[in-house]
């Protein structure tokens, strides 16, 4: 241990390279996790809470729309309704996207139609059920429009997976990377450290006690990146929304900003030595068998 | 200690660096392998530490034919050995007691027995005083001896030594051949390679002579 550390104090510069690669590799592979993580998230709480929104026609009378509401409040699927109207969802949206604030002020009209958020009783009703409850307040003329929440959920978990295999895709690429790069700086550090080896298989070492402080090199050079990439993630998501600012909105409920998981965040760790372990073994190997 | 039996070595076709070698040094001999530059000592020295293979013929060290060992195992033949070089092979980087103990470190020596023996060697190399210096700050002969410390510490039972005063004047090479007869007094068999015919006639020893890659004289078996 002591030998390892003293190659890692020596050759401080190599390994600082090689530390810097693995920390990037892990960078790009932990932030997709992280993405991956929060959308998850994000549509495992839209899919809890059922919702529907009907969208009513500006141009219908008062009384048309207020007949939809009531029949919607009559339906024993329902557990509470909620009436928004035009400027409560102009309000809404500036809130939500403070960078298109002027755009809507500066419409003639108010763009947004009336809506009726409805919750339903059971969360656990069957699709099948809200689909069809849908289709017959939709036979209202003064219903334009129809939006349930589920279909939002699937579509940010689909979301989520996306970007769960583009990280694996492209951190599985950059970790590639990091392991070649490994290999060649514990070879060069073997090579210049060439005489020395010789001297201790003249005195009798053992292969194995050749390759230990260097095996133990690659393995707390890997751990150590991936310590790195964790922090470097951990920075990223706290700040980001600072950096980002308002103009983030609606986007910042979607996204959470939530750290990888404890299981994640260890096997990002465990990976990195497994990175550096190996990457140190196959440039061992060669040159102990020569 | 050592026989070799019809050993022949080539590098590359067609010359021989040595051919058909038979020869055998008794259990506490002091030897010396003589002859001119490119006669074979030093492949003949790296034959007996297994660092090559011969082409042909076989060798036994302390009862063993070592051309059996594998990769791994070479390691069993070397720590019942010393090997000196002409171009010491130190640690630099380290310090003395550093350099010498690591034959005593390879072997999983508990600390405090590798400083007593680390400690014993360099007195008898009389370097004891230098333990906690770098070799950096030694001179030519002083380096030597460290080498020959780490040689002994581990008190082998053959010493090799491949041209150990190549690189020293005159008085430091009778003082370093000196410390080769001390150390084989105390019962290790020393095998040296040299050129250096005047130091050879004065210290006497059992002479093995090669050229172009043949044994002289009737030293052969």
């Amino acid at each position: 241990m002591r030998e390892a550390a003293h190659n890692l104090w020596k050759f401080k510069a190599r390994h600082a390279f090689a530390l810097a690669i693995i920390g990037l590799s892990f960078v790009i592979l932990g932030v997709f996790l992280a993405l991956a993580n929060n959308l998850r998230f994000r549509a495992r709480e839209l899919g809890r809470d059922l919702t529907v929104v009907f969208y009513l026609h500006k141009d219908r009378p008062a009384a048309e729309r207020e007949f939809v509401v009531d029949e919607i409040r009559r339906s024993p699927l329902v557990e509470s309704v909620r009436v928004v109207s035009p400027e409560i969802a102009s309000k809404k949206f500036a809130e939500d996207f403070p960078d298109l604030r002027e755009v809507v002020i500066n419409l003639d009209a108010n763009p947004f139609p009336p809506a009726v958020e409805v919750t339903f009783e059971d969360p656990a009703l069957p699709t099948a059920t809200i689909v069809s409850f849908i289709a017959e307040v939709k036979k209202n003329a003064a219903v334009e429009d129809a939006q349930f929440n589920r279909d939002w959920a699937e579509r940010v978990r689909s979301l989520g997976r996306l970007a769960e295999v583009v990280g694996l895709f492209l951190g599985g690429i950059l970790i590639l990377a990091s392991f070649v790069i490994v290999s060649n700086v514990i070879k060069l550090i073997v090579m210049s450290r060439r005489s020395e080896i010789e001297i201790l298989r003249f005195v009798g070492a053992t292969n194995l006690f050749i390759r230990i402080p260097f095996l133990l090199e690659g393995a707390i050079l890997g751990v150590a990146g991936s310590l790195l990439s964790l922090l470097l993630v951990f920075v990223l998501i706290k700040l980001f929304p600072l950096i980002a600012g308002p103009s983030l909105g609606a986007f910042h409920e979607i996204l959470g900003f939530r750290f990888l998981s404890w299981s994640q965040a260890i096997a990002l760790v465990l990976g990195g030595g497994a990175v550096g372990l190996v990457g140190s073994l196959s440039s061992l190997a060669r040159f102990l068998r020569s | 200690m050592v026989e070799l039996f019809h050993v022949w070595k080539q590098y590359q076709k067609p010359f021989w660096a040595l051919s058909d070698i038979s020869l055998s040094v008794k259990k506490g001999e002091f030897c010396f392998i003589t002859g001119p530059s490119g006669s074979g000592k030093s492949t003949l020295l790296k034959l007996l530490y297994r660092e090559v293979l011969p082409t042909e013929g076989q060798i036994i060290i302390g009862g063993k034919n070592i051309l059996r060992l594998t990769n791994h195992k070479i390691y069993t033949l070397r720590r019942h050995m010393g090997i000196v070089f002409q171009d010491f092979r130190l640690m630099f980087h380290k310090r003395v007691f550093d350099n010498v103990a690591i034959a005593l470190r390879v072997q999983g020596t508990p600390l405090r027995d590798m400083k007593r023996r680390a400690f014993i060697a360099l007195r008898m190399v009389n370097l004891q005083h230098k333990i906690w210096d770098y070799p950096t700050s030694l001179s030519y002969g002083e380096q030597q001896r460290v080498a020959i410390a780490r040689a002994i510490v581990n008190t082998p039972r053959l010493l090799l030594a491949d041209e150990p005063t190549g690189n020293l004047d005159p008085q430091l090479a009778h003082d370093i051949f000196g410390l080769f007869r001390e150390i084989n007094k105390q019962g290790t068999t020393v095998v040296i390679c040299t050129h250096d015919k005047e130091l050879v006639r004065r210290f006497g020893g059992r002479v093995l002579t090669l050229h172009e890659g043949k044994l002289q004289g009737k030293d052969s078996l």
